[in-house]
């Protein structure tokens, strides 16, 4: 994960809430693209819990954005989306062709791990009181994210062991 | 805080079509270097043509919301270059994988580089013709089990980085998708070099490549040139470490040229003002056929 081009020790609350945003809107798209990868693949569990995710991610960027709206209005953003580089989206090498539900939850678990230590690295290097209580608060909502997706890992039975590894394909003589 | 541009974004670049590679494929982290270096650069969509040949990789113009031409298998480049001399306004991109472009499209690569037109050329390598099904391609290692090589490739690989340096490439580089940010900034400054560019990104193939070539493998890996300390002036250091392809996996410029010569395109430019002089007015051009 990287963000370019931002000195958060100048961060103002503004551009932190933005930034916020950015990041839950990388995550959406992201995780709108595995399902997409999942339904070509037809691996509907997969392509399922993925969907799950990007109702969470656009969720949780509406309540910022709703934040945003209630202190500084309109007020135009300064913040780039092409500044930001995977950090709350998982990588692109998270998905597997035929990868189970629990592969795709742990993917998603593994991002949301990712996404705390971003905010907790952020909230360190801010130098405004606002904005390192919102970094705090942020850091402390992937918590609660980590413990929905382990909430819906642990609703899984087990996985078939077969589906718990890639095998090579068995390449056929020409 | 912004990139530079006020005017245009990654997502900008993005078409509605949605990519078909495999879940996993290093090409989806490829195409959003590029969505992000077109964005940098700032160019409208439609003053862009972005070229490829034949294989998975060669799907990308598709993806992006430029003009793209999705041609025959090996010929992006002549193409590319046909399309730059028709309007050298265009911003011209060229794009392949490693069969497509030092396999059957290897006899282009030279001339590409001697007339040095001002395109950038993008090659996701992943050592393997993966759109047919796996077999040897020409930067497979020498060992390799595919399936064309039952029992291991004989060959030798081409190190496509020393080639391009030793037939005189002035924008020699090499990204790979464990570093999106890092493989962007590579494309974007490829675009704006004025000359042949040339970007090989190691882009793993997740279904017929091997464990050692993914991802995990590749970040632990990588090593970026400017952590050596490698001054991309310096064309006889970068072959030096150009000739680790395939040992080790270094990331970054290896050759940028500091004082570009002209482009294949000024250099015409330049003839077409000189000999326009002299030049025949077109109802008279018949009278240089016809003997008096």
């Amino acid at each position: 994960m990287t963000i370019i081009g931002i000195d958060f020790a100048k961060l103002t609350l503004m551009d932190a809430l933005d930034l916020a945003i950015l990041i839950e809107d990388e995550a959406r798209e992201r995780y709108e693209e595995f399902a997409h990868q999942m339904d070509r693949t037809h691996t509907p569990e997969a392509a399922k819990f993925f969907r799950y995710m990007v109702e969470n991610e656009t969720k949780h960027g509406q309540e910022i954005t709703k934040r945003r709206a209630e202190h500084f209005g309109s007020a135009p953003a300064t913040v780039s989306p092409d500044l930001l580089f995977d950090v709350e989206a998982p990588d692109y090498d998270a998905t597997r062709a035929f990868m189970s539900a629990r592969q795709a939850m742990q993917a998603a678990l593994s991002s949301e791990h990712k996404a705390h230590r971003f905010f907790e690295a952020a909230a360190a290097a801010v130098q405004d009181d606002d904005v390192r209580t919102l970094f705090q608060d942020l850091r402390d909502e992937e918590l609660t994210h980590q413990a929905m997706v382990e909430a819906e890992i642990a609703k899984l039975g087990p996985d078939d062991p077969g589906t718990l590894e890639d095998y090579p394909d068995d390449l056929a003589p020409q | 805080m912004t990139n530079g541009t006020t005017e245009y974004q990654a997502k900008d670049y993005k078409s509605d079509l949605k990519p078909i590679w495999c879940p996993g494929c290093g090409d989806f982290a490829v195409v959003q270097g590029i969505y992000r270096a077109l964005a940098a650069i700032g160019r409208p969509p439609h003053e862009i043509a972005f070229v490829s040949g034949i294989g998975c990789s060669s799907r990308i113009p598709g993806y992006t919301t430029a003009y793209g031409f999705n041609s025959v298998h090996g010929r992006s480049l002549p193409i590319a270059q046909g399309i730059k001399m028709a309007n050298p306004d265009l911003l011209v991109l060229a794009a392949g994988g490693d069969g497509d472009g030092f396999s059957i499209g290897g006899g282009h690569l030279p001339h590409m580089v001697r007339r040095n037109m001002d395109i950038a050329y993008i090659v996701m390598d992943n050592q393997i013709y993966g759109l047919t099904k796996g077999q040897l391609s020409p930067t497979s290692a020498k060992g390799r089990t595919t399936a064309t090589s039952r029992y291991g490739s004989l060959e030798q690989p081409v190190n496509p980085l020393l080639y391009m340096l030793a037939y005189g490439a002035g924008f020699v580089a090499q990204a790979a998708p464990t570093d999106l940010a890092g493989m962007a900034s590579i494309i974007e400054q490829a675009i704006r070099y004025p000359g042949f560019a040339f970007v090989n990104i190691q882009s793993p193939c997740v279904t017929y490549g091997e464990e050692g070539q993914q991802i995990k493998a590749l970040k632990a890996m990588g090593v970026t040139l400017d952590s050596l300390g490698h001054n991309s002036g310096d064309r006889l250091a970068a072959m030096d470490l150009a000739s680790h392809y395939g040992e080790k996996l270094h990331l970054g410029i290896f050759y940028k040229n500091p004082e570009p010569p002209p482009t294949y395109g000024d250099l015409v430019k330049e003839r077409q003002e000189l000999l326009s002089k002299d030049a025949l007015p077109p109802e008279r051009i018949l009278d240089l056929f016809i003997k008096k």
